[in-house]
Order: C-alpha cells, then sequence, then structure tokens
C-alpha cells in the first residue's frame, strides 16, 4: 500500500509513462493539448502572422480577472465608501496601488490589443470562409470588452468617472423610442447614482465577465475548428489563392440525410457529409509542421510572460489616476467620456442622434456583416487593396478622432492645442 | 403517433416555447425596471418667496434648477441640466444666456438653442404655492417658458 501513489493517481488518472498507453494518456489528457492540435504549421507561429495579439488580449483578460478579484475584497459598492475603499488600495491596503494600476492599465492594454488584433484579422483577411462565423463572435468579444471597461470606470466614483458615465450613458439615451428606458434601466435611477454604482459593479464583476469567458471558449474552440490558423498571407500564391480558400464548408448541398455507411468508422449524428471543413494539409506541407508541445507551447508561454511583464512594469511607475469624489453638482469642464469613446463623443458634439446612435450602430452592424459581404475570395493583400484601404480609414478615422476627442478638446470643448494652457479652467 | 400529431404537438410546443421565453423576457425588464428611487425626489420644497432676490436667477446646485423671480411676472424655475449630455449650465449675467461647459451649447434666457450641439430648449418645471406658504418645485411636470407663478 502507497498512499502517495495512490493520492497522486487519483489526482493524475494516467498510466505511467513507461508504458504506451500512459504516453498517449499524456497527450489525450491534458487540456492544452486538446485546445491546440497536435501539430502546427511552422508558419503559423511565426510572429508576423499574428503578432499574437489573440493571445496577448486573452492575457490581458487573465490579468484583469486576477487583480480585479483582488480588489473585490476591498471595495463596496456603495457612495461613498467606494470612493473611500480607492482611498484606501492608495494609502493603507498593502500593494494596494499597484493592484489597482496593473487592473487599470491591462484595461486599457486590452481594448488597443482587441483593437488591433481585430485589425490583423482584417488584413490577412481571416474572416474569409471558413472563418466568417468566428470573426462575428470575435466582434462581440470586442464590444464585451469595450462594456467591461466602461462598467469598470464608474467603480472608483470620483469626478471622473461620475462625469464620464453620465454623459456616456446620455449618449445611449438618444437612440429612438427604447433610448431613454435603456439609460433608466441600466442606472436603475434618472441619473448617475447609487443605484447605477450596484448595478455597473453587477455586471462588471459578475454578467459581463462571465459572458466574456464563455464567448472567448467558443472563440478558441473555432479556431481550431475551423482548421487552425490561416495560412500567413505571404503564403497565398497568386494562381492557387483562390483554391485555398474555397476548401472549407461544403458549399453547395449543404447538409444532405445519408446512412451511415460501412466504411465509415464514426459518424457525426449521420447528416454531415462532404468534404471536412478544414483545410487539407498536403503531404509537402506536413514536413513543415511542428509539434504544439513545445514549439507552440513555449511561443505563447513568453508572450504570457511578457505581457505580464509588462504590465507589472507600467504599473511600477503609472499611477491610476482619482480625482475628487463625485460630485453631482459640480461639472468639471470639459466633461470627457473614457477615451475610447472620445471618438463617440467627438461625434455626438456636432449631432447627438447622427454621432451617437445612427453611425455607431452602423458601424458595428458593417463589422458583424464584413464576412458575409465581401465577394473576394481571395485573402492575398494584392488582390484586395481597396478592401485593405477601407478598413484602415475606417481604423484611422477612429484613432484621429479619440486623439483630438483626448488631446485637443478644452473647456467648452473648444478646440485647443495640448501645449496652450488655461488658465482659470477647472 | 402519426404525422400529423406529432406536427401538431411541435408546433404547440414551439408556440409554448417562444411564449414562455417572450414572458421570461417581459419579466426582466420588469424586474430590472427599478420600483422604488433612492435619489432626490422629483418634487420638493425650496423655501419661501420672500428668499428669492429680483434680478439674476438663483442657482440652486442639489437641485439643478435655477429659479428666477421678477417683479412684474412672477416665479418661473429652469433645469439646470444641459439637453445634450447633462452636464450642469451655468447662467452667464454678462449676456443674459446659459452656458454649457461640456460641448459649448449656449442657451438664451427663454432657454432655448442658440448655439452648439443641444438638441431640445432647457426645461422649464411647474412651481407651485404648498400649503405652508413655501414655494414647491415638481421635475416631473414640464411646463412651457411662458409659465408663471405670481406670488
Ligand atoms: C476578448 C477578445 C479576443 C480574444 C481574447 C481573442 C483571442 C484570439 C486568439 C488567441 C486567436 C489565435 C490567434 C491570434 O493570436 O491571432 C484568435 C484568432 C482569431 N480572432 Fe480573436 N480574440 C478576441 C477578439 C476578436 C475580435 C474583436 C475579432 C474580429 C472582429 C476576432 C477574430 C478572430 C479570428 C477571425 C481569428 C482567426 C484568425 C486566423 O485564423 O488567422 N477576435 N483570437
Ligand atoms: S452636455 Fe451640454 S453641450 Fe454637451
Amino acid at each position: 500500500m502507497n498512499p502517495i501513489r495512490d493520492a497522486w493517481q487519483s489526482i493524475f488518472r494516467r498510466d505511467p509513462l513507461s508504458t504506451d498507453k500512459g504516453k498517449s494518456e499524456l497527450v489525450f489528457l491534458n487540456v492544452w493539448l486538446h485546445i491546440h492540435p497536435a501539430k502546427v504549421k511552422k508558419e503559423n507561429l511565426k510572429v508576423k502572422h499574428t503578432f499574437y495579439l489573440g493571445f496577448i488580449t486573452f492575457y490581458l483578460f487573465l490579468i484583469l480577472v486576477t487583480t480585479g478579484v483582488a480588489l473585490m475584497f476591498y471595495y463596496r459598492p456603495h457612495p461613498p465608501q467606494a470612493y473611500q475603499d480607492m482611498k484606501d488600495l492608495e494609502y493603507v491596503v498593502y500593494l494596494g496601488t499597484f493592484l489597482r494600476n496593473m487592473h487599470r492599465w491591462a484595461a486599457h492594454g486590452m481594448v488597443i490589443c482587441v483593437f488591433l488584433h481585430m485589425c490583423r484579422v482584417f488584413y490577412t483577411g481571416s474572416y474569409k470562409r471558413p472563418r466568417q462565423f468566428n470573426w462575428v463572435i470575435g466582434v462581440f468579444l470586442f464590444l464585451l470588452t469595450l462594456g467591461l471597461s466602461f462598467t469598470g470606470y464608474l467603480l472608483p466614483w470620483d469626478q471622473l468617472a461620475f462625469w464620464a458615465i453620465t454623459v456616456g450613458t446620455n449618449i445611449g439615451s438618444y437612440a429612438p423610442l427604447v433610448g431613454g428606458r435603456i439609460r433608466e434601466l441600466l442606472l436603475g435611477g434618472h441619473s448617475v447614482g447609487e443605484s447605477a454604482l450596484l448595478r455597473f459593479y453587477v455586471l462588471h464583476v459578475a454578467v459581463l465577465p462571465s459572458v466574456m469567458i464563455l464567448l472567448t471558449m467558443v472563440h478558441f474552440w473555432r479556431v481550431r475548428k475551423d482548421g487552425g490558423l490561416s495560412r500567413p498571407v505571404w503564403k497565398l500564391k497568386a494562381e492557387s489563392a483562390a483554391k485555398v480558400v474555397t476548401i472549407g464548408a461544403p458549399a453547395e448541398p449543404a447538409f444532405r440525410v445519408v446512412p451511415a455507411s460501412k466504411d465509415k468508422t464514426y459518424g457525426l449524428m449521420e447528416v454531415v457529409t462532404g468534404k471536412p471543413i478544414f483545410e487539407t494539409v498536403s503531404a509537402e506541407e506536413e514536413e513543415d509542421t511542428v509539434f504544439s508541445y513545445p514549439y507552440a507551447f513555449f511561443r505563447e508561454a513568453i508572450a504570457l510572460v511578457a505581457t505580464v511583464i509588462s504590465v507589472m512594469a507600467v504599473s511600477l511607475f503609472w499611477n491610476a489616476p482619482l480625482e475628487e469624489m463625485a460630485n453631482p453638482v459640480k461639472t468639471p469642464n470639459p466633461a470627457k467620456a473614457p477615451w475610447y469613446f472620445l471618438g463617440l463623443q467627438e461625434l455626438v458634439s456636432h449631432s447627438a442622434l447622427l454621432g451617437g446612435v445612427v453611425v455607431p450602430a452602423l458601424a458595428v452592424l458593417a463589422l458583424v456583416a464584413i464576412p458575409y459581404l465581401d465577394p473576394n475570395p481571395s485573402r492575398r493583400p494584392a488582390d484586395r487593396k481597396w478592401a485593405i484601404r477601407a478598413f484602415a480609414a475606417f481604423a484611422i478615422v477612429n484613432v484621429v478622432l479619440i486623439i483630438i476627442g483626448t488631446l485637443f478638446r478644452g473647456p467648452g470643448w473648444a478646440l485647443v492645442p495640448p501645449w496652450v494652457h488655461i488658465s482659470g479652467a477647472e | 403517433m402519426n404525422r400529423r400529431t406529432f406536427l401538431n404537438w411541435g408546433t404547440a410546443g414551439i408556440a409554448a416555447l417562444c411564449a414562455g421565453v417572450a414572458v421570461s423576457l417581459a419579466a426582466v425588464v420588469r424586474f430590472l425596471t427599478p420600483s422604488v428611487f433612492y435619489e432626490p425626489p422629483q418634487m420638493f420644497k425650496i423655501g419661501n418667496a420672500a428668499d428669492f432676490s429680483f434680478g439674476p436667477p438663483t442657482f440652486l446646485a442639489e437641485e439643478k434648477i435655477f429659479v428666477f423671480r421678477d417683479r412684474e411676472k412672477g416665479f418661473a424655475i429652469a433645469s439646470a441640466v444641459c439637453t445634450h449630455l447633462g452636464c450642469t449650465v451655468g447662467y452667464f449675467q454678462t449676456d443674459g444666456r446659459f452656458h454649457c461647459p461640456c460641448h459649448g451649447s449656449v442657451f438664451g434666457a427663454d432657454g432655448k438653442v442658440e448655439h452648439g450641439p443641444a438638441p431640445r430648449p432647457l426645461e422649464w418645471f411647474e412651481v407651485t404655492l404648498a400649503r405652508d406658504g413655501q414655494l414647491s418645485v415638481d421635475k416631473d411636470r414640464v411646463v412651457p417658458a411662458a409659465y408663471r407663478l405670481m406670488v
């Protein structure tokens, strides 16, 4: 009798590695090797294909969950305690400032990285068949990321938070018919107050993260089911490009019920026929593959370590802002929404309905519809000059509007360059 | 079970499911709609008429209103909440207008938008005389800009 070995084997239910069964179980029972295929194409590991942006976004999310749970131990979602707790975190809680900084900077980083990830997926045309649906899931992940940042923004209950959310939720109330109602449901009242803080808190720590985790799992699962990452664009040859991308879910007679044949060793509910939906690998490409463990794992681990170290480093040197306690009576001048919504606010400062509702709604719709409206089967950048230009224009307009809103808007929303100081402005 | 019964029951089942989902959704929306508001009341007293001077309006910060008192016309209450995105406007004696600090909307003395992105004029609220002789304001009752209470 060996209790230690018994205990060990009750946790790791695997035969000893000296046996063949144990060796294969090491692979089959490993959740990471379940998410990854056993082998991946070497070219897909190249940094210049993905910049590992999807991974970095995910790692930032992990950092946010960890530091966020830590902050929850010291945070009460009710005014004025919420603000006092922020002060406590800053001055009396051991590592409080550092954890708060990490949470704040990782959140900003995640918004940036998810946007860049989306740009890279667009640039490489990776939303095309068979990956259309994963792009759509991605758009929802993007919106969720914004939603998490926005709900988190109110929690410190300082002037910045209060007025950003006041202005931000008022933008939403311009939606015709339902706008005012949505605002009331979100705030639990007519204005930003204690009910709003509680609701934002629940959304921020429970509802939105759960949905995020769920969709992230679907997202990863689809990457795998869509045949792993797309081929890097520099590997796409002009003449065969069309062929490469048309492999995918069977185009016509989509589903046909057939009885399972005798030579089939497995079935998928006896309804799925046709070619496998993943890209088939030819013999010559087979040579270009490497085992996921250790090659892919190692690179992903490096990205993880680099992400964590970067966030920690930034958090050592820059503190998350905390202004005076929220004061509904005093509007700071200018009052600004969180930076990623300043492009929106810029539009809203010209026309609330057009800029706050029509343009963003059309933008989201367009993003969702991209994979279904783009008629071009080729993924080569040379074949999709106009698509790339259009998307680049979209991205640049966004960035420029955000920069104007952040740096060039002074008191009274007047155009003021950041290097000019206005005396008398609060 | 034959084909017809199967389809009938199937249709009924799906209809029931849809109805169930619709009812649940309505319940969720109703659940989230607050029945009690933990915020300053919409209707409140602001003091006696004699507390307010003639001339430029008095700004009540907590209530976010301006109290106008005119010798001939009487009392009027203007909302200080900008109709654009909800910042608090200020009354400038120099030009007799309301200016919003957030995106530069300017409202005339009668609340009409004169400049900037605000889509609607400032609101005016009903003011009445309570039994105890105090002025009472009801923010749920929006009145035309010409509304006055003569005391
Ligand atoms: C929380 C946000 C997100 C996370 C954590 C995430 C994570 C990932 C990861 C880890 C990958 C693997 C490859 C890589 O690193 O690029 C990936 C691929 C992909 N992502 Fe995301 N993603 C997110 C948001 C998005 C968004 C906003 C879009 C687009 C609108 C998107 C569309 C895709 C597509 C289509 C692929 C497959 C790319 C290919 O096959 O080359 N994702 N994602
Ligand atoms: S909130 Fe007053 S102008 Fe925007």
